[in-house]
């Protein structure tokens, strides 16, 4: 009976935790606000490490019709000549049900190729997933806006 | 003890849905599968009544030209559409509790103002169990340039 008790306990505390993020939605929207942030900065300075602990490891990415991984994603990034492009981000809504959350918004893509210098805006999707207490990105992907 | 066992029960109303549910993950990603099925064919059938119980009312979308569009434009794009065969070529369902994301990729044949057409498009859909059932609360459509 006290290992049921012991169970019950542990269940008890993970669906606490579950209540108290849907009962925080205001703050959830502000922690990923803040972690889509952090996403910008890491890749602006190729800080893999950050990156590594923003994305989930099962992190599926979509853009131009391809599919890139956590692995494909932090190794392009490891690549990457810093600073040559820049990302500026424009207001985004957040949606959060519980424990997971849709940030949909814009971003801007100015890139140097060549010594000619390129404005692309992007509009994103992206996934999140509150997890062992952070949320990581689980899923996201882009597409070119034609205005 | 029963009473102390009886109160934590009663506490634990928000378990994580796999729990919830009963289902191995097996069933889960099969279940989902088949809704992705069921939301192809609509397309295909004009049927915006599938989709109803499928996407959730906050549902968005991120089309290829970057427009967003919402659960009300979805239903009314299926009565218009000019799909005829829906072929799906992979698709991967990956469990995070009670979220689920799908990847894959649909070969899209049509005809449209009389010319037929075939569009390879890479997707990725985010499910939730919500409310005892399997909702979908957001997806990205891009086409596959060969």
């Amino acid at each position: 009976m006290k290992t049921m008790g012991w169970w019950l306990m542990v269940v008890c505390a993970l669906s606490l935790s579950v209540s108290t993020q849907e009962g925080n939605e205001g703050s959830a929207a502000t922690a990923i606000r803040a972690r889509e942030r952090e996403w910008v900065v890491a890749q602006s300075r190729n800080d893999n490490r950050a990156l590594d602990l923003i994305f989930d490891d099962s992190l599926v990415y979509v853009e131009y019709g391809r599919l890139v991984t956590k692995g494909d994603y932090l190794s392009r990034i490891k690549r990457a000549t810093a600073q040559l492009s820049q990302i500026v981000m424009e207001p985004m809504a957040v949606r959060t049900f519980g424990s997971t959350a849709i940030a949909v918004g814009i971003y801007r893509e100015r890139t140097v190729q060549e010594g000619k210098v390129r404005v692309k805006r992007w509009r994103f999707i992206d996934t999140w997933v509150y997890k062992k207490g952070s949320w990581v990105l689980v899923a996201a992907g882009a597409a070119p806006l034609t205005e | 003890m029963r009473t102390v066992t009886l109160v934590m029960l009663l506490a634990c109303t928000g378990t994580p849905a796999i729990f919830a549910q009963g289902l191995s993950d097996l069933d889960v990603t099969t279940k989902i599968v088949a809704m992705e099925h069921m939301w192809s064919q609509a397309y295909v059938l004009k049927d915006p009544k599938a989709l109803e119980r499928i996407l959730d009312d906050a549902f968005v979308n991120v089309e290829s030209d970057g427009k967003v569009i919402t659960k009300a434009d979805v239903l009314a794009e299926v009565t218009k559409s000019s799909v005829l065969q829906v072929l799906t070529e992979s698709m991967v369902v990956r469990l995070h509790g009670d979220t689920a994301i799908v990847t894959g990729v649909v070969l899209i044949k049509g005809l449209e103002r009389g010319k037929a057409f075939a569009q390879r498009e890479r997707f990725v859909d985010t499910w939730l169990y919500k409310n005892g059932q399997w909702v979908t609360i957001a997806g990205l459509v891009t086409p596959i340039r060969e």
